[in-house]
C-alpha cells in the first residue's frame, strides 16, 4: 500500500532544512579552515579595483612589436600540436593493450590500466618539474609533460571506446581466417575512428591550455612570458599577452570545431 | 579519374594530408627543440632521478596532511561555491528561459571564461588579493561557473517546452517554474557535472597551490627548489592518494544516487 | 461558475496567411463543448488564446465571474494574466508534468500560482494544502500512487494526474488540448467520463480529433476549418458536416465515428 510511505511536505522541509544547515555548516568549516572570508570578496575589493587599473590600458604595441613574444605563441602552438600528436598516439597504443576485447593477455592489461592510472592522477606540476630536472627547462619539457598528461587523460578513455565497440564484425572477420591485427584494423578501427578523432581534436584544445599553464612553470611559451610579465610588475605588458592567450583559444576553438565537423562527415561517408 | 592504377583523387585525401602533418611535425621539433638524443639522455637522467627520489621522507607523512586537507578543502569550497554560481548563470543563458539578449551576454561571458586558463586567473587575483587560499578558491569558482554554466544551460535547454508551458498556465511566475519544474529535471544532470568539476578541481588545487595558494602543491614545489627530493616524494604519493581517493569517492556517491534512480 | 465570451479573435502569420479568422463563440458554466477540426485548422491556436499562451492580432477573450467581473485575457498585463491563469485549468496532450516529482507534488504545483513565490520556494507546500491534493486524487482514482515518480506512469495515469492538477485548482474554466489523443480507447473512455462530470460547475472547453468521443460526452460542438468557425450545435453531426470538416482525413474519422458508438450504447455513459 503506497500511501504509507507517503511524505508530508511539513516532514520535508524538516529534512532539507537540516541537510541544508549540515551543508553549510561543513562549507563554513572548510572555510575557516584555510582562512577564507567569502565576503571578504567584496570588502576587499579595492584590491582588484587598484589591480584592474594598473592592468588596463594594454600594452598592444609594446608586446606585439617584440619578436620574442611572436616566437613564444609559435612555441606553444608547436608544444600542443606534438604533446597531442605524439600523446594521443601512445594513448592510442596503449588503448589497444589495455582493452578487454582486443588484449587477451590480463596481467598486460591489468598493469597497463595501473599505469594509465597512476598518469591520470599525477597532476601535470609534477610532470614538469620531472620533466625540467630531465632535460633542462624549455618547451621540450613541456612537450613531454604534455604527452604523459595526455596519454593519462585519454588512455583509459580511449580504451573505454575501444571495448564499447561492436564485437559482430571482430568475429566475422576472425571466422575467415585473419589475424588480430587484422582484425583491429578492419573491425574495431572503423567504428572507433570517429570518436578518436573527435577525442583528439578535444585533446588539443585542452593542451593548449595546458600548455600556456606549464609555461609558467618553466615550460616556454607564453606561459613563461606572462609570468615573466606578472614577476616584473609589468601589469599592461600582461594584460596585452592575456588578450593573446584569449585570441588563441578562442581561435583555435573554431578552427578545430570546423575540422570536427569536416572530418566526421567525410568519415562517415567512407 | 585513375591514371595506371594511381588515382588523384586518393592522393589528395590521405597523401596529402599526412604529408602536411609530417612537415608541421618536423618544423613543430625543430622550433621546440626537440632532439632524439637529448630525449635519451633524458629519459636516462629522469629514470635515474625517479629512482633517486625513492624511499620518501616517511617521517615527513605527518606534516604533510595539513596540506592535503588544505588542497581538498579548498577544491571543495570551489566546486560548491562553483557549482551554485554556475546554476543562476544557467538559467539566465538558457533560452526558453531568458530574453535572447540576456543570453548573449551571459553566455558570452561563460565563454570567455572559459578562454582563460585557471592558472592565468590565478596569477591575476594573486597579483590583487596576495598569496593564500582566497585567490585559488575564486579561480575555482570560476573556472566551475564556466564550465558548468554551459552544460547546465544546454540541459536545460532541452527540457521540454510544453512542461514549462503548462507551469506557467498554472500561473506560476519565473522563479517558480525555475524551482519546480526545471531544478528536479537537472538535478542527476547537477550531481553528475558537479562530481566531474571536482576530480578536476582537486588536480587544479593542487597545480594552484604550487603558485601560491598553499596546501600540497605548495609542498611539493618548495620541496623540490629546496632540492629535498625525498620529501618532494612523499608529497607526491600523497598527491597520488588524494586524487585516486578522490576518484572513488565520487564513483561511490554515483552509485549510490543511480540506484536512487532505479525508481524513475 | 462563470463564462467565457470570445470575440473576433484573428491571428495572421507575417506573410498574410490567416491562423485565425475572426473567431467568436461564448461557453457557460454546465457546458462541455468540444472543438473539433482537420490538422492544422487552427484549433490548438484557438485554445491558446483562451488562457493567454498566444495572443491574437485582434479581438478579446473575456473571462466572466460570479458577480459580473470581467477581464480580457488577450490585453492582460503580466501580473494580471498570472491571476487570472490561477483559476484557469489546462490538460495538454504531451506529458507535461514533472517527471521526477512525485504524483503529489505535481497535483501541488496547480496552486503555484496562488501561493506567493517566497513561500513556495522557501518552504513548500503546507500539510493542509496535501490532505486537498490527496483529496484532488482520489477524483481521479489515484490515492495509491501519490508517492510514486510521474515517470514510472502509464499514460492514461499521467493524464488523470494532471487533471487532478487541474481540479486542485479550483478552477472556473477547464480547458483541453487534444487530452486522449495519445491514449488507446478504453483509457480514452476513462478520462472522458472523469472530465464530463467536471463541467456541471464550470465551463470545459477541449479540442479533441474524435468526433465519436465529443459525440458522446460533449454537449455541444464547435467546429473550426482554416481559422474560421463553421458549425457551432449539437454533438450529433451529420455525414455532410464531417466531410466538410475533415474533408481528406474523413476516411479514417468515417470508420471510427460509424463503428464506435454501437459499443458505446451499450454502456452506461
Amino acid at each position: 500500500m503506497r500511501a504509507s510511505k507517503l511524505i508530508l511536505p511539513s516532514i520535508r522541509f524538516r529534512y532539507r532544512l537540516t541537510y541544508l544547515i549540515a551543508a553549510l555548516t561543513v562549507l563554513g568549516a572548510g572555510c575557516m579552515f584555510v582562512g577564507f572570508n567569502p565576503l571578504g570578496f567584496f570588502t576587499e575589493f579595492h584590491y582588484v579595483r587598484d589591480l584592474l587599473g594598473e592592468m588596463l590600458m594594454p600594452e598592444f604595441s609594446q608586446v606585439f612589436s617584440n619578436p620574442t613574444v611572436w616566437g613564444s605563441v609559435l612555441q606553444t602552438l608547436s608544444m600542443a600540436f606534438l604533446g597531442t600528436l605524439f600523446g594521443c598516439l601512445a594513448a592510442l597504443v596503449l588503448a589497444f593493450c589495455a582493452a578487454s576485447n582486443v588484449m587477451p593477455v590480463k596481467w598486460v592489461r591489468i598493469s597497463i590500466r595501473a599505469l594509465l592510472a597512476i598518469t591520470r592522477a599525477t597532476p601535470g606540476l609534477v610532470m614538469i618539474l620531472i620533466f625540467v630536472i630531465a632535460v633542462g627547462l624549455g618547451a621540450f619539457a613541456g612537450i613531454l609533460s604534455l604527452i604523459f598528461i595526455t596519454v593519462g587523460t585519454f588512455g583509459k578513455l580511449f580504451a573505454e571506446i575501444i571495448e564499447l565497440s561492436d564485437y559482430a564484425p571482430g568475429e566475422a572477420i576472425y571466422s575467415v581466417g585473419a589475424k588480430r591485427v587484422q582484425v583491429i584494423w578492419f573491425a574495431v578501427l572503423p567504428q572507433t575512428l570517429p570518436s578518436f578523432i573527435a577525442n583528439m581534436l578535444y585533446a588539443f584544445d585542452i593542451n593548449l591550455r595546458t600548455a600556456i599553464s606549464l609555461g609558467i612553470f618553466g615550460g616556454g611559451g607564453i606561459g613563461l612570458q606572462l609570468n615573466m610579465a606578472i614577476k616584473v610588475l609589468r601589469y599592461k605588458d600582461a594584460t596585452a599577452l592575456i588578450c593573446l592567450v584569449i585570441v588563441l583559444v578562442v581561435l583555435f576553438e573554431k578552427i578545430s570545431d570546423y575540422f570536427r565537423k569536416r572530418i566526421l562527415h567525410s568519415v562517415s561517408l567512407h | 579519374m585513375t591514371i595506371n592504377g594511381f588515382s588523384l583523387k586518393r592522393y589528395r585525401r590521405t597523401v596529402l594530408p599526412l604529408g602536411l602533418l609530417l612537415l608541421v611535425t618536423v618544423l613543430a621539433c625543430l622550433d621546440c627543440g626537440v632532439s632524439i638524443s637529448q630525449l635519451w639522455e633524458g629519459m636516462v637522467k629522469g629514470f635515474s632521478f625517479l629512482a633517486y627520489m625513492f624511499p620518501p621522507d616517511w617521517s615527513a607523512f605527518g606534516e604533510m596532511l595539513q596540506p592535503v586537507l588544505e588542497s581538498i578543502v579548498i577544491a571543495v569550497l570551489g566546486t560548491s561555491f562553483g557549482t551554485f554560481l554556475s546554476l543562476i548563470f544557467a538559467v539566465f543563458a538558457a533560452s526558453n528561459l531568458t530574453h535572447p539578449w540576456i543570453r548573449q551576454i551571459t553566455r558570452f561571458l561563460i565563454g570567455f571564461e572559459r578562454s582563460i586558463p585557471e592558472i592565468i586567473i590565478l596569477l591575476i587575483l594573486v597579483a590583487a588579493f596576495g598569496l593564500g587560499a582566497m585567490p585559488a578558491i575564486i579561480a575555482l569558482t570560476l573556472g566551475c561557473i564556466g564550465m558548468l554554466g554551459k552544460l547546465l544551460a544546454d540541459t536545460i535547454e532541452e527540457i521540454d517546452s510544453v512542461m514549462l508551458d503548462s507551469m506557467t498556465s498554472v500561473g506560476a511566475n519565473k522563479l517558480q517554474v525555475v524551482f519546480y519544474g526545471i531544478l528536479p529535471q537537472i538535478l542527476p544532470n547537477l550531481v553528475t557535472y558537479a562530481l566531474f568539476r571536482l576530480e578536476i578541481n582537486i588536480r587544479l588545487s593542487v597545480i594552484l597551490g604550487a603558485v601560491g595558494a598553499g596546501g600540497i602543491g605548495y609542498e611539493l614545489e618548495y620541496a623540490f627548489n629546496m632540492l629535498n627530493y625525498h620529501r618532494a616524494m612523499t608529497a607526491f604519493l600523497l598527491i597520488l592518494l588524494m586524487v585516486l581517493g578522490t576518484e572513488q569517492v565520487s564513483n561511490l556517491v554515483k552509485k549510490r544516487i543511480k540506484g536512487r534512480e532505479v525508481l524513475l | 461558475m462563470c463564462s467565457i465570451e470570445v470575440n473576433h479573435i484573428s491571428k495572421k502569420l507575417p506573410d498574410g496567411r490567416k491562423l485565425l479568422d475572426d473567431i467568436s463563440f461564448w461557453v457557460n458554466k454546465g457546458e462541455f463543448v468540444g472543438i473539433l477540426g482537420a490538422s492544422g485548422a487552427g484549433k490548438t491556436l484557438t485554445l491558446r488564446c483562451l488562457n493567454g499562451l498566444l495572443r491574437p492580432d485582434s479581438g478579446s477573450v473575456l473571462i466572466r465571474e460570479e458577480g459580473g467581473a470581467e477581464q480580457d485575457i488577450c490585453r492582460a498585463g503580466k501580473k494580471e494574466l498570472r491571476k487570472i491563469r490561477q483559476k484557469i485549468g489546462v490538460i495538454f496532450q504531451g506529458y507535461h508534468l514533472v517527471k521526477r516529482l512525485t504524483v503529489l507534488e505535481n497535483v501541488l504545483i496547480g496552486r503555484l500560482g496562488q501561493i506567493g513565490s517566497i513561500r513556495s520556494i522557501l518552504y513548500g507546500f503546507t500539510d493542509g494544502e496535501a490532505e486537498e491534493a490527496l483529496l484532488a486524487l482520489e477524483k481521479v482514482k489515484l490515492t495509491s500512487h501519490a508517492s510514486a515518480r510521474t515517470g514510472s506512469l502509464s499514460g492514461g495515469e499521467l493524464q488523470r494526474v494532471a487533471i487532478a492538477r487541474a481540479i486542485f485548482q479550483s478552477p472556473t474554466l477547464l480547458l483541453a488540448d487534444e487530452p486522449i489523443s495519445n491514449l488507446d480507447p478504453s483509457n480514452a473512455k476513462v478520462i472522458m467520463k472523469i472530465i464530463k462530470p467536471l463541467s456541471e460547475n464550470l465551463p470545459v472547453i477541449g479540442v479533441f480529433h474524435q468526433p465519436e468521443m465529443t459525440a458522446h460526452y460533449c454537449t455541444r460542438v464547435i467546429a473550426i476549418k482554416e481559422g474560421r468557425v463553421i458549425y457551432d450545435g449539437s454533438p450529433h453531426l451529420s455525414n455532410d458536416l464531417l466531410v466538410e470538416i475533415y474533408g481528406d482525413e474523413l476516411k479514417q474519422i468515417e470508420i471510427s465515428y460509424h463503428s464506435l458508438p454501437s459499443s458505446l450504447v451499450n454502456e452506461q455513459v
